[in-house]
């Protein structure tokens, strides 16, 4: 990662040397940075209580701190992990943390002192701060992609409505697509409904899914098998005539499974087979 | 693996993980829709592209996919790559053989794909990764 922004020893040295001169102007640096803080719209929600403030400052110095170390180690790396995880948890934007660094970066190195190293030592830091903020937005990242992850498991969890809709018949309607998550949600909600409601029969509608590959071809095969385990029967509807058609290209043998092309003719086969019969009323 | 320039192909969709093939599924349908292509072709080539995406996220985690309509005056054709730097195939006639799985699955992935379009190439090398092109004529 050193190598990546172009970091080597004299990098660090410079760093650390700063750090000397830096260091105890640290708190000209924080109030600067607050008052600077304080006229930006996005903040102002998180710093509306006094003591919240000060400890966010207090680890802001310890972050500056740590910087002027000028040790950058798989700690070192963690702890900026760290930083970014806090700061995306909070909901603070990446274009924000951005901001408040580059602004960071301009006032450290205004207090530097005139020296025939100051370019040097100015073009140091801030690769160092790139490599910190780099570490962040990774860390962003990740946050974003649990949250995802988090989402598409709620949305799995709404999306098996495992409905009775006749005595002794169960029926899901699938929309969408189904992955392997979803495929596995998908088999435990029925097999626990079967065990539940000791159905005989279940419907599968995938009328809403719009594509069948051989790995979604494989889960309601191995659904059928297990459904059948459990003295259920699974009726298969809704292929449309393109995916009828990819399955077959594709070479899946789906004779175990009983396929019907549309949700009506699966519900009229399972009520002929828990021997249903719906009869007109003629009271009209 | 020779490298593509991102302005060759219309389409690019990053795959880093399962979570991907629900987004490269939909994009990639989205995509193809536009291109005018029939019902039945849209569902073989977003099979295909599936295919290979889940490929990719099973053996070497992460990879790209890029997708292309390429027009001449007498045809149309979609064409479809899906590359990883993962492990590689150790025999690509077996891979591409029937019935042939390292992951527990049906093993129908590949020669499935080869039905699904015109044309097909592999192309892969051990500990250097995969290259699948697949070509579908639209017209």
């Amino acid at each position: 990662m050193l190598s990546r922004h172009r970091i080597n020893a004299r990098d660090l040295e410079l760093v650390r040397a700063s750090g000397a001169e830096l260091l105890p102007r640290l708190d000209e640096y924080v109030e600067q940075f607050y008052a600077w803080l304080r006229q930006e719209p996005e903040f102002g929600q998180y710093f509306n209580d006094e003591t919240l403030l000060r400890h966010v400052q207090n680890m802001q110095v310890e972050y500056w701190k740590r910087f002027f170390i000028g040790v950058v180690d798989d700690s070192y790396v963690i702890n900026r992990r760290h930083v970014g995880e806090v700061h995306a948890r909070i909901g603070l934007s990446v274009a924000a943390y951005f901001a408040a660094m580059d602004i960071s970066l301009a006032m450290l190195t205004d207090m530097l002192p005139m020296s025939d190293t100051r370019y040097e030592t100015y073009r140091a830091i801030t690769k160092l701060i790139h490599l910190d903020t780099a570490v962040v937005t990774v860390s962003y990242n990740h946050i974003i992609n649990e949250k995802m992850a988090g989402q598409a498991q709620a949305l799995t969890e709404m999306s098996t409505p495992v409905t009775s809709v006749a005595e002794d018949v169960l029926m899901l309607p699938v929309v969408g697509l189904i992955d392997s998550r979803r495929a596995q949600e998908i088999l435990s909600s029925v097999l626990g409904r079967i065990a539940e409601t000791r159905a005989r029969v279940f419907i599968i509608d995938i009328s809403g899914v719009s594509v069948v590959d051989t790995a979604v071809a494989n889960h309601l095969i191995k659904l059928t098998r297990a459904t059948r385990l459990m003295g259920c029967k699974a009726l298969l509807s809704g292929l449309s005539p393109a995916i009828a058609q990819t399955i077959i290209e594709l070479g899946i043998d789906v004779s175990a499974i009983d396929t019907h092309a549309t949700l009506r003719d699966a519900l009229e086969e399972s009520l002929r087979l828990v021997g249903i019969k719906l009869v007109r009323s003629h009271n009209e | 693996m020779h490298p593509r320039t991102p302005t060759e192909y219309a389409l690019r969709v990053c795959i880093d993980g399962e979570l991907d093939i629900p987004i490269v599924a939909s994009r990639f349908r989205a995509w193809a829709q536009r291109s005018g292509a029939s019902t039945i072709d849209i569902a073989r080539i977003t099979t295909a592209a599936i295919e290979l995406t889940t490929n990719v996220v099973k053996y070497a985690q992460r990879g790209e996919l890029y997708g292309r309509l390429l027009e001449t005056p007498r045809q149309r054709a979609i064409e479809l790559i899906v590359e990883d730097r993962g492990p590689g195939i150790a025999d690509v006639a077996q891979a591409i053989g029937e019935r042939f799985s390292t992951g527990g699955t049906l093993g129908l992935g590949l020669p499935g794909v080869r039905r699904l379009m015109d044309e097909f190439e592999i192309t892969s090398q051990l500990g250097r990764g995969t290259v699948v092109r697949a070509l579908k004529r639209i017209e």
